[in-house]
């Protein structure tokens, strides 16, 4: 078996026990699901529905003219209890369609069964548009905008890497929906005219590439690539890289790189949304970590708030001091400080870190040049340099040392020595730039 | 419901433990194997310098991190462990005060006052013992012996020996496991060179250092002196370039990030010890060719800056050809 990676990355600590091997369950809903008209990258929806109406499961409740967008529906039926601005994952507060749940009316119920084989390309991306997809891996960009390509596309390649620590929902999905997802992978590939499909899965995971190579049977056009155990393997760039080995020069689209990237949880969305017109009002999160009594791998509506799901977990919110709330995963997702945050689209992970996991020490020294970061850099960068000019808000030689094309993956400030919060300067400096170059222009 | 108090930092949220004090405590265990033959050899001598050397970098670094209103970090041990090679890299017959004298330079001249930890450009243990060799002989006071005599046969080292020629020198086997070496310019740690490489491979399996600085170095050494028509094995076994190679040359902070600009780092020092030995009176050698390093290193970072992942050379037909099957 030939595994592919890239040069550069880590392997680190993967904490994927507590729920590799736990079936996606369903969840219960919440009696009060929150819907924010933002869950992608792309203009916000303008709801379509008031307070005191009466909203089915799967209706479309937020809707934007602008292109790149994606609608957002109701995760389950009951009345619209306000139209207001809401907590958002992200720290700020994003207008919201906030339902009442009537539990007796929370089952998505398929109109249609249609068979993909049958419907040409623009009723699949019809399909793709009205299901309100996005990239459910995390970076949460408008799946139609992404499949609606002009230019000639070879290759489709699906992101089962899964490199994050702790999460373990594509692995799930990848061992249990196998059908769904080689279908979905089917329904992408025509809808962008790919002759090729590659399923990048890190070895850890035997049972997902058993599984996925059985399903793909003889069919020549898809094939399964195992991928090394390696951090930062998922992020788009090092995928096409360690697959294609095609380069993945600054600024260039995949798409202007002739491939497509979509995450298992999505390609298994698009079966969905093709085959039984179901939008995307729930998905597979992993809850976990070390204390969390019910970890797994839940299947969970859209709008269902973090503390709500952490109790039906078996988590006691009120013995939650000092323990940091991640939602995504642990290096790239974001800490929470209010548990009424609503799950969206795009999270594809709920973790509880227990105070002992946590660095307590905010303090940090000058970089003392131990190299763990220049060695472990996928982008092949200086962090050491660039945190210090980024720390001294020297903006040109940050620059001079290609601060923009940090990815933010997090690998250098994990094992920095000196304890330096790498990412976060760097952030701070990129938001600097933007602002100078906002000026100039 | 009361509200929890959540921790709420930027990502990432797991850190690899390693921090600055671990990996200096690193460095200090493995600079056990030769400290305890040293003090096995030279008993009281070696024992009161490296003491003296101990409480000088600790004063030193409290002093001038308070002056220059600095938290004190003697915690992050890189003050103690600048003493005790200040105090392994001078012959034990040095008289106490010298060796403080020394670790007060390094501690406080080369390092702090350049900086401090991550500034300094030079390797502070050898900056201070380098400003003793040329002070010394306008104070005269450094180059006293020490008070006690020192125990064990007196008598030229064995790099001294290779550089009078004519003498009868001891076998290799003695040289790498240790012979103590007498009141002639030999440093402490010259003692044993097994000693040095015990603690020496210690640090490469806790990866607090990786191979490409001392192999240049020692197999740099070992070539030129080869082709000098030498005994190579002499040559890497004695003087300072274990210790060196292994222990100053591979400083964070004073040599270069990259595999490759380590190489050149570790080649450039093996080139000057050889001119250093072979032309130039044989004292001082190995500091000497690591302290001219240390200064080359930010260019060598620029030669060797490697491209950006999203910068990429234009592929080669070999590249296309693979990209494309």
């Amino acid at each position: 078996m030939e595994v592919r990676t890239f040069e550069g990355g880590a392997h680190i600590p993967h904490y994927k026990s507590y729920t590799e091997s736990k079936a996606i369950t369903v969840m219960e809903a919440p009696d009060e699901v929150i819907i924010p008209m933002v869950q992608h990258g792309g203009a916000p929806c303008a709801p379509l529905v008031k307070s005191g109406d009466k909203v089915e499961v799967g209706q479309k409740v937020g809707e934007s003219e602008e292109y790149v967008s994606a609608p957002v529906h109701a995760s389950v039926g009951g009345i619209v209890k306000a139209v207001e601005p809401r907590p958002y994952y992200d720290g700020s507060e994003v207008e919201s369609v906030v339902i009442e749940t009537d539990q007796n009316n929370i089952e998505f119920k398929p109109q249609v069964e249609r068979n993909p084989e049958e419907m040409d390309v623009e009723e699949l991306k019809e399909a793709i548009k009205e299901a309100g997809l996005v990239g459910m891996g995390g970076a949460a960009f408008p799946t139609f905008v992404n499949i609606n390509q002009s230019q000639p596309i070879d290759t489709l390649l699906v992101n089962g890497a899964e490199c994050e620590p702790f999460l373990t929902c594509d692995h799930r999905q990848m061992a249990e929906q196998t059908q769904q997802l080689v279908t979905g992978a089917r329904i992408i590939m025509r809808t962008i005219g790919a002759s090729k499909c590659y399923i990048g899965i890190e070895v850890n995971k035997p049972d997902a590439i058993e599984a996925v190579k059985k399903t793909i049977g003889n069919d020549n056009s898809i094939e399964v690539v195992p991928l090394a155990v390696k951090y930062p393997q998922g992020f788009k760039s090092h995928l096409i890289k360690a697959i294609t080995g095609r380069n993945v020069p600054r600024g260039a689209r995949s798409a202007e790189l002739g491939c497509i990237v979509r995450n298992v949880g999505t390609t298994i969305a698009a079966y969905e949304a093709v085959v039984h017109g179901k939008p995307l009002i729930e998905r597979v999160v992993t809850v976990s970590g070390p204390k969390v009594s019910e970890p797994g791998n839940y299947l969970i509506k859209i709008g269902t708030p973090i503390g709500y799901a952490l109790q039906k977990c078996g988590v006691n919110l009120d013995q939650l001091d000092n323990h940091k709330v991640v939602v995504g995963g642990p290096m790239t997702g974001l800490a929470q400080d209010n548990l009424e945050v609503p799950l969206i689209k795009s999270n594809t992970g709920l973790l509880v870190l227990p105070p002992e996991m946590i660095e307590k020490e905010s303090r940090y020294e000058d970089c003392v040049r131990c190299g763990e970061c220049v060695s472990k850099c996928p982008i092949w960068l200086y962090p050491n340099m660039i945190s210090t000019y980024a720390e001294a808000m020297m903006l040109e030689e940050a620059k001079e040392w290609n601060i923009e094309d940090c990815i933010e993956c997090g690998i250098c400030a994990f094992s920095c020595v000196a304890n330096r919060p790498i990412v976060e300067l760097i952030q701070r400096a990129k938001i600097e730039i933007k602002k100078l170059e906002r000026k100039k222009a | 419901m009361k509200k929890p108090a959540l921790i709420k930092t930027a990502p990432p949220h797991l850190k690899s433990g390693k921090k600055i004090p671990t990996a200096m405590r690193d460095v200090f265990i493995a600079l056990l194997p030769v400290t305890i033959v040293a003090i096995y050899f030279f008993g009281q001598n070696a024992l009161v310098n490296i003491v003296a050397a101990l409480v000088a970098a600790a004063v030193a670094e409290i002093v001038f991190r308070k002056l220059l209103s600095k938290p004190v970090t003697l915690h992050d041990f890189s003050a103690l462990l600048t003493g005790l090679l200040v105090a392994l890299v001078f012959p034990p017959t040095t008289a106490w005060w010298t060796v403080s004298i020394a670790t007060i330079l390094g501690v406080g001249l080369v390092k702090e006052l350049m900086g401090g930890l991550g500034w300094n450009r030079f390797n502070p243990a050898l900056g201070g013992y380098i400003i003793i060799f040329f002070i010394a002989q306008w104070l005269p006071f450094l180059n006293q012996a020490q008070l006690i005599p020192v125990e064990g046969v007196t008598q030229a080292t064995p790099l001294a020996m290779l550089n009078h020629g004519g003498m009868e020198m001891p076998a290799l086997s003695e040289v790498i496991v240790g012979i103590p070496v007498g009141n002639v310019a030999g440093a402490m740690a010259e003692v044993s060179p097994l000693a040095v490489l015990v603690g020496a491979a210690y640090l490469l399996i806790r990866k607090h250092i990786d191979w490409h600085i001392p192999v240049a170095i020692i197999a740099t050494v070992f070539v030129l002196t080869l082709i000098a028509g030498e005994n190579p094995l002499y040559h890497i076994f004695t003087g300072g370039i274990m210790l060196g190679a292994f222990f100053m040359a591979t400083d964070w902070v004073t040599s270069p990030i990259t595999p490759k600009g380590k190489l050149i780092f570790g080649v450039a020092i093996g080139v000057l010890i050889v001119l250093f030995r072979l032309l130039l009176p044989p004292t001082e050698g190995v500091a000497f060719s690591i302290l001219i390093m240390n200064a080359f290193v930010p260019y060598i970072e620029k030669a060797t800056r490697r491209p950006s992942f999203s910068d990429p050379l234009p592929e080669s037909s070999a590249q296309r050809a693979a990209a494309k099957s």
